[in-house]
């Protein structure tokens, strides 16, 4: 049994998916120029990290494994994520308007967000259990909010000070997010 | 209805036809690699084997390669795993019967490169060698092992995989 | 005419500089010039093979199913310069380890298929490919320079020297996450300056 405490750490904080794993990188960059934005863009990808660790658990331990065919991996796991998104998409258009008005736009980016992706097959390479993947993909999007969220807040206040004109907005940007990960480093001297 | 139907069918053939023809083209490639990967894999092992216990011979047991030089059995070999900076070490481990390290050599990591990957030169791996289980820890831990400068983390999970898994081979083979 | 197609994305639409597209391998391969080489390679494998096949069969895909499909076709190129790595350049593959399978998500390459390929011919959809990822190369391969000079002092590609050590007290930071931050947005800066003063003229 493996220490859930030890993975969710692990994946917020030591190995921050943004900041430490470069996984995520376009969103975290395309949607952190508002702190509004990066609440909705957060929410979404938690959520859908969480269903995401928990489809492909079974489906990779059930299916896969069973026949044999593990290099149909990528595969699978594409196609998996991307229906669910779309599914996830329509349920909440139909029945949460409210909630579809804050995460709508961002959810189809989702698909093609690497973070996702990355958060199933990291499951099967660390041999995680059920219940470990699904705090792993949890956390791993609580560590996604969280950077995205220190970017935004960083992002709004850099809007008033006086960048030098080739600078200006990316490439600050990124400068900022260095300084950030070097912060994040500090964790990596944590001994789980 | 029956429009419905086939709207929704006119849809969904061109997508299964593409899924078919992607399952096949995969499993034909998987087919086509599958002996070279294997053989790739096997040829590694041996090249550790060869380096760890140079001219022995070997013979794969359930858990275990046995090491034999001229019909005796010096030692065994054996594959330890374990996480270690980023991402699996995987590491061959020759360990002779009265329980010294024969040498150690990593098959593969994926640390961090020009630090954690420095746990695979030879410059490290060569401390293993003559050292007993229980020294193999790090200094600051008690043990033999002088640390990479920069990368505590790999060096220490290195030690740790290989004790733990040697510790477990010996009670098997005592 | 033509030959447009194949450097505006070596230079003009750069997809790492201009389009932004595709950073996460970007910036967790380029540690080491080899590293970016390789992925460079399969990008370019994948990314041709997808805008061909997808062009050639462009008028047969219903609109409503074109993302799936075109995912499908992706998928299965990754996993074949997955396989084929595995059993012909193991070390690669293992350093390259996860980023390799996450070329399937690589947003250059659905971008392109959606964007390019199931609009224009095929021969065109090859030619904008081959440009995408020579300049997916270029640039992945520029912050590997940079990083790996810096980071070791020196320039090795497979255990070959191409630079020798310059200075004996490196900064490993560069080899570590805040260092490829840092590389990009400097080199998005410097390419800033550069446009900036042309426009100024």
């Amino acid at each position: 049994m493996e220490n859930l405490l030890v993975i969710a750490v692990g994946a917020i904080f030591v190995n921050n998916f943004v900041l430490s794993r470069f996984l995520g990188l376009c969103p975290f960059f395309g949607v952190s120029r508002k702190t509004s934005g990066a609440i909705g863009m957060g929410l979404a990808v938690i959520i859908v990290m969480t269903c995401a660790s928990a489809i492909t658990w079974p489906i990779y331990t059930y299916l896969l494994s069973t026949f044999n065919i593990e290099f149909m991996e990528i595969v699978t796991f594409i196609l998996v994520i991307a229906t669910f998104v779309q599914l996830v998409e329509m349920v909440i258009r139909k029945y949460q308007p409210d909630l579809y008005g804050v995460l709508g736009i961002y959810l189809p980016l989702i698909t093609t967000n690497c973070a996702v992706m990355g958060v199933a097959l990291l499951n099967v390479e660390e041999g995680y259990s059920f219940i470990g993947s699904v705090v792993d993909g949890f956390s791993a999007g609580i560590g996604f909010t969280l950077a995205l969220l220190l970017m935004s807040g960083i992002r709004e206040r850099l809007e008033f000070a006086n960048v030098p004109k080739s600078f200006q907005d990316l490439p600050i940007a990124f400068v900022s997010a260095a300084l950030l990960a070097l912060a994040f480093m500090a964790f990596s001297g944590m001994r789980l | 209805m029956g429009e419905e139907l086939k709207r929704i069918v006119g849809i969904a053939i061109p997508l299964i036809i593409i899924c078919i023809i992607s399952g096949a083209a995969l499993t034909a490639s998987y087919d086509l690699t599958k002996g070279r990967i294997e053989a790739v894999e096997q040829q590694r092992i041996n090249e550790s084997l060869s380096i760890i216990f140079p001219g022995a011979s070997f013979t794969e047991t359930d858990d275990y390669y046995s090491a034999t030089v001229s019909g005796e059995e010096i030692g065994y070999a054996f594959i330890a795993e374990g996480k270690g900076y980023s991402g699996t070490i995987k590491t061959m481990v020759g360990m002779y019967k009265n329980g010294t390290i024969s040498g150690v050599n990593i098959i593969s990591q994926s640390e961090t490169p020009g630090l954690g990957t420095r746990i695979a030169e030879p410059d490290f791996t060569n401390q293993f060698s003559g050292k007993r289980i229980e020294d193999v820890r790090l200094r600051g831990d008690g043990g033999v092992i002088d640390a990479i400068t920069g990368a505590t983390i790999s060096s220490h999970a290195i030690t740790d995989i290989v004790r733990e898994r040697a510790e477990v081979v010996m009670n098997e083979t005592r | 005419m033509k030959l447009d197609e194949l450097t505006k994305g070596v230079f003009k639409q750069n997809p790492i500089f201009y389009l932004m597209l595709g950073l996460c391998p970007v910036l967790a391969v380029s540690t080491r010039v080899d590293n970016a080489l390789g992925m460079g390679l399969c990008v370019f494998f994948v990314l041709v093979g997808s805008n061909v096949i997808i062009s050639i069969f462009k008028h047969r895909i219903p609109s409503q199913v074109r993302i799936p499909c075109f995912i499908v076709v992706i998928a299965s190129f990754v996993t074949i310069v997955d396989l084929l790595m595995h059993g012909y350049a193991p070390e690669l593959h293992e350093r390259l380890g996860i980023y390799l399978p996450l070329i399937v998500v690589n947003c250059i390459i659905l971008g392109r298929a959606e964007a390019f390929a199931s609009r224009k011919s095929v021969f065109h959809s090859f030619l904008d490919g081959v440009g995408m990822s020579i300049g997916f190369m270029l640039g992945i391969v520029g912050i590997a320079i940079c990083r790996e000079a810096l980071s070791t002092g020196k320039i090795a590609i497979f255990d070959c020297t191409i630079v020798p050590t310059f200075t004996q007290s490196p900064s490993v930071m560069m080899t570590l996450p805040p260092g490829a931050f840092l590389t990009i947005g400097i080199i998005m800066a410097l390419i800033n300056y550069k446009n900036i003063r042309k426009e100024g003229r």
